[in-house]
This record gives C-alpha cells, structure tokens and sequence, in this order.
C-alpha cells in the first residue's frame, strides 16, 4: 500500500488507542479519587506523569495544579494546546482518517466522525458537567465499537494490518507507563492495607484488567501479582507481552518473513526481539527491577515507531509522537 | 411553523419557466404523481425531514472545506431535498445532444493538438483559439494513451422561459460536483422513499462503475492489468470529500503527487512494498501543477517527468492536459461550428449568444450595452470574475469597462437569462418558494464512447432574487430526478 496513507493508517490507530486509554484513566481515577480518602495529589499527579505532560502542565498551572483534579480533568480532555488531551487526540484521528477516506470503511468513518462531532456539541459539555462518568464512559465505549467496526468491516488487509500495529504499540508503551508510574506512586504513599487494595483495583481498572484479573487470580491481590499480571500474562489482551506479541504478528502479515527483500528488516528484527525479551524476563523476575523492565519498553516501542517511520511509512527521519500531533 | 401542505400558496416568478409547476399553478402534468405525494406534507413535517437531511449529511462528513479558514473547516453542501425533476422526453433530447457535443468537443481537441484543419478551412478562427491561455503549443502532436481527451465532462445548462435546455458553458478539466449527485440521491431515498417510488426515478449509483470502466479502457497496458489511482492535492483541498469519495466507490487508491515518481518515462508510486507501477490517473489537480518540469519550474508541487511518461504513452491521464483550450468562454460560441465541421450535423443543444470582446465589433456592442449584459472572464470558474450588468453599480459598470478595455481576450458578454425556478425550502420562512437553478450533467467517455449519467447536479440560487448558484456564493444543490419511461 503507499506509504502516505499506511502512515496515516499507523497513526490513525496510535491516536485511536490514547482515545480510550486517557478515557478509562480519568473515568477510574475520578472514581478513586472519591473512594479512598486519599491525598488528591497522590491521585492525580500520576496521571499527569503517565500522560508525559507534567512539565507543561506545572509550567502553566504552578505545581500545586495536580491537586486539583478538576484541573488535571480539564487539562486531559479538552485542552487543544496539550497534545495528548482526548479532544486533540480525537481530532488527531479523525484528521488521519480524513486524509484516508477512502480507504477507511464508511461505517468506521461514520462512527468516528460521530464521536467527534459529539465532542465538539454542546452536548458532550453538558454531559461532562452532569454526568462525569457517563461522559468517560461514552469515550471509552465508543473507542472500543470504532476497533471493532474496523475489525468487522474492512478487509483484513494491510490497511487494517497498520492501524492496529498502531493501536498495539501504542497500548504497550501506555500498559507499561501507566504501570510504572502508578507502581511507583503507591509504593511511596505508604498506605495501610485496605487503601492500598483499593489502589491496585484502581490500577487494574485503568487497564480494563479488574475481571480478568479476578478470573486467573480468585481475588488474591499483591502489587507483585499485580504487575505480573499487567506485564506478562500472556492470555491478556492488554498486557505487555500480549501487546508486542500481537504487534509483531501484524507487521508479519505487513512484511512476511518469506518475502526477506521487502523494506521493514529493522522493525521486525526488533520488535520480535523486544517481544521475546519481555517474555523472558517472567522466570526470573524480581519486583525490584520493575522500573528499568518497563523503561525498557517504553523507551524501545517508542525507537521502533520511528524504525517503522523510516522503513514502512515513507519518514526521512523519525517523527516524534508531539511532532505528529501538531 | 405553518400547517398547511408544503406547495400551498406557491407562486412562480412571472417571465420565468417553473421546473415543477406550470404558470396556473398545478403541479407539470409529467410530474403530478411525485409532486402531489411531496405537497401532502404539510411544512412542518417536511421541515423535519429537511433537518434529518442535514443531519445525515454532516454525519457522513458529506462537507467541503472553506479555503479562508486554515484549520480547513469544513461545511456542508447546502442542500435543499426538494427535488428537481425532469421527464423521460426532455432527457432524451439532452443526452442525445451531451453525447453530439462532446464527440465534436473530442474532435476539436485533437485536431488544435494535431493538423489544426478546422483553421486551415476557416470554420473557426484561429487567432482567438490560439490566444487562450489553456493553449498549451507544447502538446502539440501527442496522442493520449487510449485516444481519449475528454474522460469526464460537466455540461452547464439553463433552462430560459420557453422552457429550452442551453449550454451555459463546458467544463472539460476536472468538473466536480458528482458526489454530491450520489450522495443527495442516497438522501432522497431514505428521506422521501415513497416519492422516489412512486416517480420512478433512473438510479445514478452506477456513476463509479462506469467511470473506473472508462477509466481502464485508456489504460496502456491490458485493461485487466491496469493499475489506476485518483490524484488529489489533499485533504484540504475544497473538494476533497469528493476526491475520496470516488476512489473509495471505485475501490482505487487516492494518491497525492508526493506519492508519485517517474523514472524511465514511466510512473510509479511507493508503496510499504517498494515502487509499483502506476498505469492511469484519474487527476483532480489543476494541469498546471501536474509537472514542474513543463508547467512551473518554481512550484514544488507535482509529480517531475509525468508529462514525458505521458507523451510516451506510458500513463493515461484524466482528463487529457490541455483540455482547457476547448472550455474557453471565448471558444464556446464556436461550438455549434464544431458539430458541423467535425459531423456534419445541426447541433441538437442550443446556447446563449455571446459577444466575444476579442472581436472589435462585439466588444464595441459590449461597451455600449454594459449595464444590460452579463460579462464573464473566460477562464474563471465558480461565478467569480463577473459582472451582472443589470444589478451592478456604476461604479461596478466603470471598473469592467476598463477590464475590458484593457484585457479585450480575457472577456465574453450574455445576456442575462431568466434562469428556470424551482420550488425551494426556505427555513426562515417555512415555506417552499421559487428559487433558480441550472443543472449540470456529467458525460463519461471511454475508448467506445460517451456515455450520459441519467441525473445531474441541480444547483440552486438560495438567495431569493440571485441568479449565482455557485456554492462558493450562496447556492445549494438539490437531488435531480431523471424520469423513467412510462412502461407502454
């Protein structure tokens, strides 16, 4: 497929996946917020870390902002000069859809142009100051119907192949970094038991992984199995490993293995690699050495994006998720 | 918001042929059916239906984008669901003559990029063909792959009080506006189905087919081999939305020139596989910026080399560069000449009197009679460039005459047609009332010849009073009903 358009593909689904990401972030951390009688900064000053946004937004809004959640709501839904708020994510998706009309089915366009729309209404201000949750909520949902759409009705061809490369790349780097972040931050809090329970049921429901946790793990929850979870279990769609293995499947559809004279060696050599590593890393693995696991991926899904800029999607140089979003 | 059926009260414009009603008011005998079962709405619910058309519209993202706004915002086609309707009889007589036209048209073009016998034997002048500023000498002598210059045209027509179709003028570049044509249609269905029924309405979906067919036919290689794309300059180009709307129901690839090269004369585009062949382009980009190389040496936009790669024959372009000499306003009223030259015919389609401005005498009538006609730039599109006589101010009237006199070739002079009305939904008044139109049908051409799409782009002067139905000014469009035959 040409290189234009495969690039708008990739990006389309890197922007959708942050769409449903920072909706069920917010949603769950709202939720938090009101349950455990926590501090509002240990909160939501993590959200803010995890969004990569915390020098900007301090710099605007003085350090004592990420108490505020209302403000860090604000900041991550529907400020257009922060490149990751839903709404500049949402308007980034659709631009990338726009430029590929054609090749996006009519009813994925429709339902993205929709969501879009509604985002821009009045209605959705009205939603978000009457109903918070039902208004993440819809986000969140509408995020998850537009995969689907796209999966149930376009061709399973290249088209497809790039925009969910995008989407699993996108959600290993933001399994990872939600993780890290959050790990972190509930290890410094210091709480007493039951609260921090209630932070790793947050943590799982940040990641759509409360229930399928529960399944494997017949509710016995430790930060350890916990991480474990989110970063290897392979039977999960959006743990780490489950996300590299997924994207590295996709760029062999792209780029079959049996066809070794089409561009795109590096990215695969090192996707499959990272994918490999992760997984090996599951016998040994000791909690403390959790941090550089997961700086790990994101510092690799993010070189590999570039890699596959340069090899797949026609990029001279790699181009910076913030220089994309402008 | 009034009760009463929507047709209640309708008035026609006195001197004016109404497309629906006759001048005592009842619905046109050959449209009854479909006009009595649209007037038992009463104006509030077809004002509902108005509004879900609309809806459905911004929905699908059916927009354009406003050039004056950088974030490219984009708007909706103003659409009135009121439709045009015209009978079997009258069709028949308009396609007959699109197809007399362009075949002429097709000649015309290769003979100026060929012998140039229509000069030699003077049925037209050719010091006022060759002074168009779409003559492009350097074509001279080319024969595009297929033999095909005209791929896809849109023949203006208006309709005058006797109720006869004319010419308005020919767009033989890169006419737009079909989209709209198969999406207002696909609103009409689902708006009003019952109506499209009962009229017995000849379907238009089939325009994407037959255009990728015609498209192939040129292909230099075999046509089940071809490799055609859609080039556009982008999504923030005015009419994008319809750029992509044809390669996605054609099931083409929509290029953009940076996606394009050319080496060996032939032109590939890359792709995540490396380069592939590219054997037909169906170009929505203005000729001028198609290669830097013959065209704009400056310009950064264009794919280098794709004229070579098309004077070898190695890529079909559509429509053919250097169209443009032949939809001159200044050459239009050449074009009856044409059909006799080339076939030996009478010309089935009438049109306008023009006075061409480069010609001493017209342009000494057109001076004296400025407040009395229309006066149009010859190549500028979309209502711009113009003067409307009869509504201008002197000091308007002033400024043209010195255009004129300076840039004499630039210029042709109409007089103003009473344009044909047809009812159209008025939202601030909730009512229908008589607003003029024109109608552009679109003739695709292939290697065995023109083809008409039954329907058309109605575009409609939403501006009670305006004679402008250019979108860009204020108009809308409305769903064009081509009548089947009544099965005998």
């Amino acid at each position: 497929m040409i290189s234009r358009v495969a690039d708008h593909c990739f990006w389309l689904g890197r922007y959708l996946e942050r769409v449903e990401s920072a909706s069920r972030v917010l949603g769950v951390t709202r939720n938090l917020a009101l349950d455990a009688g926590l501090n509002p900064r240990h909160v939501w000053l993590p959200v803010i870390i995890v969004s990569g946004e915390e020098k900007r937004f301090h710099a605007r809004f003085g350090s004592a902002a990420s108490s505020d959640g209302e403000r860090v709501q604000d900041y991550l839904t529907w400020d257009l000069e922060n490149p990751c708020s839903i709404e500049s994510s949402l308007a980034a998706a659709r631009d990338n859809a726009r430029s590929i009309r054609e090749v996006v089915s009519l009813e994925a366009w429709e339902a993205l142009n929709a969501l879009y729309l509604w985002m821009a209404s009045e209605r959705a201000r009205t939603e978000w100051s009457d109903d918070r949750h039902s208004f993440y909520r819809r986000i969140r949902v509408a995020g998850q119907s537009l995969q689907g759409i796209a999966r149930g009705t376009m061709l399973h061809d290249d088209v497809l192949h790039f925009i969910f490369l995008g989407v699993l790349l996108e959600r290993a780097g933001q399994t990872a970094r939600i993780l890290d972040v959050h790990h972190h931050a509930f290890k410094s809090i210091g709480a007493h038991d039951t609260i921090e329970t209630a932070l790793w049921l947050a943590l799982l429901r940040a990641c759509s992984g409360f229930e399928p946790f529960m399944k494997l793990h017949r509710g016995r929850v430790s930060p350890d199995s916990v991480a474990r979870f989110l970063v290897f279990e392979p039977l999960f769609p959006r743990s780490v490993r489950f996300s590299l293995r997924a994207a590295a499947a996709r760029l062999e559809r792209i780029r079959p293995p049996s066809e070794p004279d089409l561009p795109g060696r590096e990215s695969q050599d090192r996707l499959r690699a990272l994918a490999f590593w992760v997984a090996d890393q599951q016998k040994d693995f000791e909690p403390a050495s959790l941090h550089e696991l997961l700086t790990r991926v994101v510092d690799e899904t993010s070189e590999i994006a570039g890699v596959i800029g340069r090899e797949l999607l026609g990029h001279t140089q790699p181009l910076a998720p913030q220089a994309q979003a402008q | 918001m009034p009760t009463s059926p929507l047709f209640d009260g309708y008035t026609t414009l006195p001197g004016t042929w109404d497309e629906l009603f006759t001048d005592r008011g009842a619905p046109r005998p050959a449209f009854r059916k479909a006009v009595d079962l649209l007037g038992a709405r009463t104006s509030s619910a077809f004002s509902a239906c108005q509004a879900l058309a609309e809806r459905a519209l911004l929905n699908q993202g059916v927009t354009f984008s406003v050039y004056s706004d950088q974030r490219g915002t984009e708007k909706i086609f103003p659409f009135c669901l009121v439709p045009r309707i015209i009978s079997a009889e009258d069709w028949a007589h308009i396609e007959r003559g699109l197809v007399q036209r362009v075949t002429a048209l097709e000649r015309f073009l290769d003979d100026v990029y060929g012998e140039q016998a229509i000069f030699k034997d003077g049925a037209v002048p050719a010091d006022l063909v060759l002074a168009s500023k779409n003559w492009f000498p350097k074509l001279r002598g080319v024969r595009p792959p297929g033999g095909v210059r005209i791929h896809i045209a849109g023949i203006d027509l208006v309709r005058g009080p006797d109720g006869v179709f004319r010419v308005l003028e020919d767009n033989l570049r890169t006419p737009s506006g079909v989209s709209y044509v198969l999406e207002n249609r696909i609103i009409s269905k689902r708006v009003l189905p019952e109506c499209v029924d009962a009229a017995q309405v000849r379907p238009v979906d089939l325009y994407p087919s037959r255009l990728a067919e015609a498209l192939r036919s040129v292909s230099p290689v075999d046509p089940g081999e071809a490799n055609a794309m859609v080039l556009t300059p982008g999504p923030y180009n005015s009419a994008y939305f319809e750029h992509s709307f044809l390669a996605r129901t054609m099931g083409l690839e929509l290029v953009q020139s940076q996606d394009l090269f050319v080496d060996q004369d032939e032109v590939y585009c890359r792709t995540t596989r490396g380069p592939r062949r590219v054997h037909v382009l169906y170009r929505r980009t203005d000729e001028t910026f198609l290669d830097p190389e013959v065209f704009r040496p400056e310009s950064l936009l264009g794919v280098p080399g794709i004229m070579r790669a098309w004077a070898k024959g190695n890529v079909a372009l559509a429509n053919a560069p250097g169209n443009g000499v032949a939809d001159d306003k200044a050459v239009y009223p050449f074009v009856p000449d044409m059909v006799r030259y080339y076939l030996g015919e009478e010309p089935l389609l009438e049109q306008l009197p023009t006075w061409v401005c480069a010609r001493e005498d017209d342009r000494k009538f057109v001076l004296e009679n400025l407040s009395g006609l229309v006066v149009k730039a010859v190549d500028e599109a979309g209502g711009y460039g113009m003067l409307m006589g009869p509504q201008a101010s002197a000091a308007e009237i002033a400024e043209f005459r010195e255009r004129v006199k300076a840039e004499p070739r630039k210029y042709i002079a109409q007089r103003r047609l009473e344009l044909s009305t047809c009812p159209t939904w008025v939202p601030t008044k909730g009512r229908a009332e008589a607003r003029r139109v024109d109608l552009r049908p679109y003739v695709l051409n292939g290697r065995n010849g023109p083809w008409v799409l039954p329907g058309g782009l109605t575009r409609v002067a939403l501006v009670d009073g305006s004679y402008v139905v250019n979108s860009s000014q204020g108009g809308g469009s409305k769903d064009t009903w081509v009548l089947a035959e009544e099965a005998a």
